[in-house]
């Protein structure tokens, strides 16, 4: 062959191999629809419920108990000083709670990314307003013990970047509210097929999985575990389903082995992982195990699902502590994601409560004789969302008290846009009519 | 007389026999259309976590699991995402433990025949076809590394173990 033959065969070779759309698990063929912003996403659906007043109004108990005590206690995320009086929501000093935890970010998320301060959310409860950050809908017709009626933002990207599913990770706060449902939808162009590994830590890991996980015997590969396997398919071939399907995601055998390997290093970590500083409730526990499953398995898309916040319920005290907490793991998992090599400065994070909680209190007082609160009223639907990372407007902060601008559902799409499968999604017809990617409403 | 009357009646009648019992109507027998399912087939129900849990348990160690370990050890289950992935850890953790009961390798292959009905008895709750038994029997013979617990993990692995 002729040199210049030769280059331009290897020249045409190459751009094929760009342009080749991937072959995908339901045998279609798609091509990546967009350029990337970014490789990496983490989403923080934030907490179990956050009230503005404390959060983005910076407003302590004034806004709460009656009393004239303002202050931020998210000074990892926002900026503001702390409040200077009544402090309860730290680590137990001389008195309970009397001690801040320290800020852990060098410069808050606000000055590093940007910040919608009034976003809307459509949902009152969890696991409503949870669907609608995953799926980007407001489908009402979604039940409570349901898997999501529409595609979640995890089927899209495996669906439309071809990307396996140990590349999209659910960490869940626990197993309660349907949270191990939300990993992928019944819809049915997506679904298990589609889904994302979700784990969580507190039970996988906690004494529960220690007692009757933990213990697993590793089986050699080829010697032992080809044999089972080959045995298990030819049973499988043998059965007659007709009871219908099982439903479930699916790791190839190499990631279910790479799966294992990872949760026989924690076992044998036995919790001496990179936790925050402070790391005495579940959500820090939770964000813990998140960033050891980003440091392995180095996700595109990670979402992480906090909820001690939802003590406000029934102690306003525990929710404050829960707040400063919930703000204290995000910075952790800022720090964390920044150091891991492939995810440092190629990684976007958003920051969202699924709902708010209401402006007036229950009945129910705590320790401190401060009333506690639920969700269900029209200020459960005023939340935030922050955005840090590459592409995204540092220190940027849009919308305000009565000027809403973006809404829970968004989310979706703004990952999509992130990950670069946008118009994939907002041409599924899928997605509420109302919902844009974020960067589009800057 | 007598005898030349019936030399002609006898045949007479013969004639008459055959002529008419042969015009009677044949009975045309058909068929009903039936699926045929094979021996599992009546298995639709998909067992619950703790069902599949409590049943392992069961068939493993041939006691049953307390119901504070069944209550925990299907938090594990749903804890993870991947049911095929846990299945396997968990089965795998039973395996590490003292008391599951399983004969030997010698004792296997000493009765390939009876130790497939023993398996299928005690896993899948019928028989093995002939088809599945000159499988197995094919495949253990031709692996010396397959032993009992690898059966046995293939067996509470299947698909069909899943359902009753």
């Amino acid at each position: 062959m002729k040199r210049r033959g030769f280059i331009k065969k290897a020249a045409a070779a190459t751009a094929g191999a760009f342009t080749v759309p991937y072959i995908l698990p339901s045998g279609r063929l798609f091509a990546a629809s967009g350029a990337q912003l970014a490789e990496h996403v983490v989403m923080v659906m934030f907490a179990g419920g956050v009230r503005q007043q404390e959060s983005v109004e910076r407003n302590y108990l004034a806004q709460s108990q009656g009393i004239p005590a303002e202050g931020n206690i998210m000074y990892n995320m926002l900026d503001g000083l702390p409040p200077t009086q009544k402090i309860v929501y730290g680590t137990d000093g001389n008195l309970a709670g009397d001690t801040p935890i320290p800020q852990i970010l060098n410069s808050t998320l606000q000055q590093q990314g940007t910040l919608f301060q009034e976003v809307r959310s459509s949902h009152a409860g969890h696991y409503g307003g949870m669907n609608a950050l995953l799926q980007g809908n407001t489908l009402f017709s979604q039940g409570l013990r349901q898997k999501p009626l529409n595609p979640t933002v995890f089927e899209y990207a495996r669906r439309h970047l071809g990307i396996p599913a140990s590349k999209t990770w659910f960490v869940g706060g626990g197993i309660g509210n349907s949270t191990p449902l939300m990993n992928y939808s019944n819809h049915p162009d997506y679904g298990p097929d589609y889904g994302a590994n979700f784990l969580a830590p507190s039970i996988t890991f906690g004494s529960q999985g220690q007692e009757h996980l933990s213990n697993a015997k590793i089986y050699h590969p080829e010697e032992e575990l080809n044999p089972i396997y080959q045995m298990k398919y030819f049973l499988d071939n043998n059965f007659e389903n007709v009871g219908g399907t099982i439903e479930s995601i699916y790791n190839t055998e190499d990631e279910k082995q790479n799966i294992k390997l990872f949760m026989r290093e924690m076992y044998n970590l036995g919790g001496n992982i990179s936790r925050p500083p402070v790391s005495d409730n579940n959500d820090l526990n939770t964000v813990a195990y998140a960033v050891e499953v980003m440091k392995w398995f180095k996700p595109n898309l990670t979402v992480v699902n906090l909820g001690n916040v939802d003590a406000c319920h029934s102690n306003y005290t525990d929710y404050l502590r829960a707040l400063h907490r919930a703000d204290h793991a995000v910075g952790h998992i800022w720090n964390q994601v920044n150091q891991i090599p492939g995810m440092a400065n190629n990684t976007v994070m958003l920051i969202t409560p699924e709902c708010g909680r209401n402006l007036n209190s229950n009945p129910i007082k705590d320790e401190n004789d401060w009333r506690a609160f639920d969700h269900s009223d029209a200020n459960t639907q005023r939340v935030f969302t922050q955005m840090v990372g590459p592409n995204v407007p540092s220190n940027l902060v849009r919308g305000g008290i009565g000027n809403q601008i973006g809404e829970t559902a968004d989310n979706c799409p703004t990952i999509a846009e992130i990950l670069g499968f946008k118009a994939d999604v907002m041409g599924s017809g899928l997605i509420s009519s109302t919902a844009q990617s974020l960067f589009d409403r800057i | 007389m007598l005898i030349s009357k019936l030399k002609y009646f006898i045949p007479a009648l013969f004639a008459f026999t055959l002529v008419f019992s042969g015009c009677e109507k044949d009975k045309l027998y058909d068929v009903n259309e039936e699926t045929i399912l094979p021996a599992n087939a009546n298995k639709t129900k998909l067992k619950s976590d703790q069902q599949y849990i409590a049943i392992l348990y069961a068939n493993l160690f041939q006691t049953a699991l307390s119901s504070d370990d069944l209550f925990e050890a299907s938090e594990c289950v749903q804890s993870i995402g991947d049911k095929d992935l846990v299945h396997e850890v968990l089965i795998s953790n039973y395996m590490n433990q003292q008391g599951v009961i399983l004969p030997t390798n010698e004792e296997m292959r000493a009765d390939v025949d009876g130790f497939l009905t023993e398996t299928y008895n005690r896993f899948l709750v019928r028989n093995p076809t002939e088809a599945e038994r000159q499988y197995f029997k094919n495949y253990i013979n031709t692996h010396p590394n397959v032993r009992p617990e690898l059966v046995y993990f293939s067996f509470a692995l299947s698909n069909e173990y899943q359902y009753y």
